[in-house]
């Protein structure tokens, strides 16, 4: 599998590529949403739970499967590493001194950099929310076409101009990863350099101008011919995709628990800072318990 | 009984080093206790060495003597001198002498066995946090401590390494204050030193955290005693009246600098007279971020700003054409392909090695590339909303390739767009009729400020949506290079690339 056939939408029609892109998107903001009000660990890791489980649902094939689990690996590992150097509560163990109080300059900086314990624990827990978005984002994105989420947001009335942006956009990208490709043999042949990694990087410096020329040139012929036909400033003729009662009604459902949530966070956060009421009580301790 | 020796210094700039020696008379022995030395064999002289702190300061401390049994009754002298290099001071003491009924143990000598029962004070209870009055906020949790948020003070006293822009204020508003509730079934008259430390609740080691009133601000005026020394706790000399029940208010004063947010065990020891009492409580420290909810609070801002002028984007659309559109798509796609997507794929891959500091590697592409591609665009169409363009689609190809749709993204876009477009427009970007080289590189270093401050901004989002920690010399680090200095030299480069894209503009 190519990795632009890793990032295109599958072929096959099961329940998630049918899904309206109405319904992906807002889904996909509520639960951010959620994820980000959530604290609890359980809770949170309830939620990444959930995530996997409608990849299983969708059916992501084992390929997507690995590549799902090594970004997960690593975005796990890059929060992981980043709290375990600036975890900033206690109690936290030093495991290992990277850079002593005592050493000159940098250690008066930085206040000495060490490797606590319990911060790889936080970093592992935090790190689920980022974990979450990312699983859920990567369904949406195997399971669309990106014209679907296109059409998603022209329905909720986004300009056709910048519709038509977004378009040329996504049209071009696989072109100018090829033209990339011929600026490089271009200036590798220019200069008589090797090919190789290393050949690449050091022609990267150059890559910036022809390019950004040649998009220049290919504006100017496309503009031309947008214009000529009169496609760009006329609105354009949407073909809605029909959104489903029953999405509809879903989306209502998870938008009423999504705004339940944030409110008795806010309601417990409110109460933290003394504006608080007896009649809360039971929303105090539910946010308490699993939020 | 304990002689009460406090030393006063003012005027003199240098710190000094302090002899105290305190005679007494015949029929008393000093003993010996935190840094007193007994000079005789008679017990009758003890010396201490002080710090006296310059300009202003204070020193004090108790010392402990007792009489000989059978000590008749009468008047006595103490002779205290204090003797520097340059000057030194003279005081003798009068008192009476009159002999106790009972004959007071002391347990400090280590062949002395204390009788408990003719002396018993001890800590009843520890309440915090209470007022200055000792009443207790029932809205407030029990053993919370609140302290303020210090992220810009921090920052300060990170380059200067001043501390507190204004200790007087520091210790003019205690972080809390602990209502100390003493027994004393016998009685007793005393005075007692009152010792609050933090501890760490797994290993029961002393860390840093709490401090005593005593450091000096020549800008503010005189009122606090010198440096104690003692690092780390905050003291307070109490007074036993002789009820047997006593409560004494004590305020808490917290080193915002040092401490950490979590929980602790408060140790709070009450000594005098070779005596000492314990009680440990548990305690949480809980910060408010107030620089993190400003920053959400200004990021919301920015985005109801965007999303009031973004009626605007159909008439810069108009204004730049379908010429200047299709430009604006095509940068803002070799942006996805250019950053976004090495950033999320190397970035996550540098982060396994580099940890956090991936970042100042990936921030190449996300600084210089970005802004080269910025500035350049903008050279070749400038307008307003060229910019605010450019972000939305490349967050719109980020949300419909990865599913990067998420809240944060969008606020981040949000402020990346009010933010550099304010700047434009303030430094009169869209007004001047050409764009010279010296005005070009006050644009360059007006726009690293600015991503300076949108990483800010930035990372103190990342902190309140995520729950993540950053030290305040990281988030400098990365305002420095990846916002001014990438920035800079990528907008710097954007103009270079701009002026020559323009001969093509023109073909």
């Amino acid at each position: 599998m190519s990795v632009r056939q890793l990032w295109e939408g599958a072929d096959k029609k099961g329940w998630a590529e049918e899904l309206n892109g109405r319904t992906k998107l807002i889904m996909l903001f509520l639960f951010a949403i959620l994820t980000i009000t959530v604290d609890n660990p359980r809770t949170l890791f309830l939620l990444f739970s959930v995530t996997l489980l409608l990849h299983v649902a969708a059916g992501t094939s084992i390929y997507k499967w690995r590549v799902l689990a090594i970004l997960l690996l690593l975005g796990l590992w890059g929060s992981m590493f980043s709290q375990a150097l600036f975890f900033a509560q206690t109690p936290r163990t030093p495991l290992l001194t990277i850079i002593s109080p005592e050493c000159p300059y940098l250690g008066q900086l930085t206040g000495g950099l060490y490797v606590y314990r319990e911060g790889i624990l936080y970093g592992a827990v935090q790190g689920l929310r980022s974990a979450s978005m990312l699983a859920l984002g990567l369904l949406v994105c195997w399971t669309s076409d990106p014209r679907q989420l296109l059409q998603a947001l022209l329905s909720w009335r986004l300009s056709p101009q910048i519709a038509f942006m977004l378009v040329t956009a996504i049209r071009f990208l696989p072109v100018m990863a090829a033209e990339t490709g011929e600026v490089i043999t271009a200036l590798q042949l220019r200069s008589d350099s090797q090919k190789g990694r290393s050949a690449v990087l050091q022609h990267l410096p150059y890559i910036c101008k022809p390019l950004l020329a040649r998009c220049l040139r290919r504006a100017q012929t496309l503009a031309l011919s947008v214009v000529s036909r009169g496609f760009f400033l006329a609105s354009v003729g949407q073909r809605r995709e029909e959104w489903l009662l029953r999405e509809k009604l879903c989306c209502l459902v998870f938008l009423g628990f999504t705004v339940a949530v944030v409110a008795s966070k806010i309601i417990y956060l409110l109460s933290e800072q003394g504006l608080y009421f007896g009649f809360f009580r039971i929303i105090y301790d539910w946010t308490v318990l699993y939020l | 009984m304990p002689l009460y020796i406090n030393l006063t210094s003012f005027d003199i700039a240098q710190a000094q080093l302090a002899q105290i020696k305190v005679t007494l008379p015949k029929g008393f022995v000093a003993l010996p206790n935190n840094g007193w030395q007994i000079a005789n064999d008679q017990g009758q002289q003890a010396v201490a060495m002080w710090q006296l702190p310059g300009n202003y300061g204070q020193n004090f401390d108790l010392l402990y003597i007792k009489p000989q049994e059978q000590l008749q009754a009468g008047e006595y002298k103490i002779l205290v001198e204090a003797t520097c290099e340059a000057w030194q001071l003279k005081q003798e003491i009068s008192f009476n002498y009159v002999p106790s009924d009972k004959t007071m143990q002391v347990q400090k000598a280590a062949n002395v066995v204390v009788d408990k029962s003719q002396y018993n004070w001890y800590i009843q209870s520890v309440n915090l946090p209470v007022d200055a009055q000792g009443n207790k906020d029932d809205r407030a949790a029990a053993n919370v401590i609140y302290v303020r948020d210090t992220t810009l003070e921090g920052f300060r006293n990170r380059m200067t390494g001043d501390g507190a822009t204004n200790w007087s204020a520091v210790f003019n508003h205690p972080a809390t204050f602990v209502m100390l509730e003493m027994r004393n079934p016998q009685k007793d008259v005393r005075v007692l030193k009152f010792k609050a430390e933090l501890l760490d609740k797994n290993t029961g080691k002393l860390v840093p955290g709490l401090m005593t009133a005593g450091k000096v601000v020549d800008e503010e005026g005189h009122g606090w005693a010198g440096e104690t020394g003692a690092a780390g706790e905050t003291t307070a000399m109490i007074s036993l009246d002789g009820k047997k029940n006593q409560t004494f208010i004590l305020p808490l004063y917290v080193d915002y600098f040092t401490v950490l947010e979590g929980d602790y065990n408060l140790r709070v020891t009450v000594s005098g007279n070779g005596q000492e009492k314990i009680q440990e409580v548990p305690i949480a420290i809980t910060k408010k971020h107030n620089v993190g909810l400003g920053a959400v609070g200004f990021s919301f801002l920015c985005a109801l700003l965007a999303l009031a002028s973004s009626y605007r984007l159909p008439g810069c659309i108009k204004r730049i054409g379908a010429r200047g559109a299709i430009t604006v798509a095509l940068f803002a796609a070799l942006a996805f392909g250019g950053i976004t997507l090495p950033t999320t794929l190397l970035g996550d891959l540098l982060h396994v090695f580099l940890g956090p500091f991936s970042g100042l590697v990936t921030g190449i592409l996300s600084g210089v590339l970005q802004y080269l591609l910025i500035v350049s665009l903008l050279t070749l169409f400038r307008a307003p909303g060229v910019l605010a363009l450019m972000f939305f689609v490349k967050y719109m190809l980020s949300g419909l390739m990865f599913g990067h749709f998420t809240p944060l993204g969008a606020l981040s876009t949000c402020v990346s767009v009010v933010v550099l477009e304010a700047v434009l427009y303030l430094c009169g970007f869209y007004r001047v009729q050409q764009l010279g080289k010296h005005y070009m590189m006050l644009v360059a270093l007006l726009l690293g400020l600015a991503d300076a401050a949108v990483t800010f901004i930035n990372l103190e989002q990342m902190m309140f949506f995520y729950r993540l920690y950053y030290a305040d010399w990281y988030m400098a680090l990365y305002m420095l290079i990846n916002g001014l200095l990438y920035s800079s030299i990528g907008a710097w480069l954007g103009f270079k690339t701009g002026s020559k894209l323009q001969q093509v503009m023109g073909e």
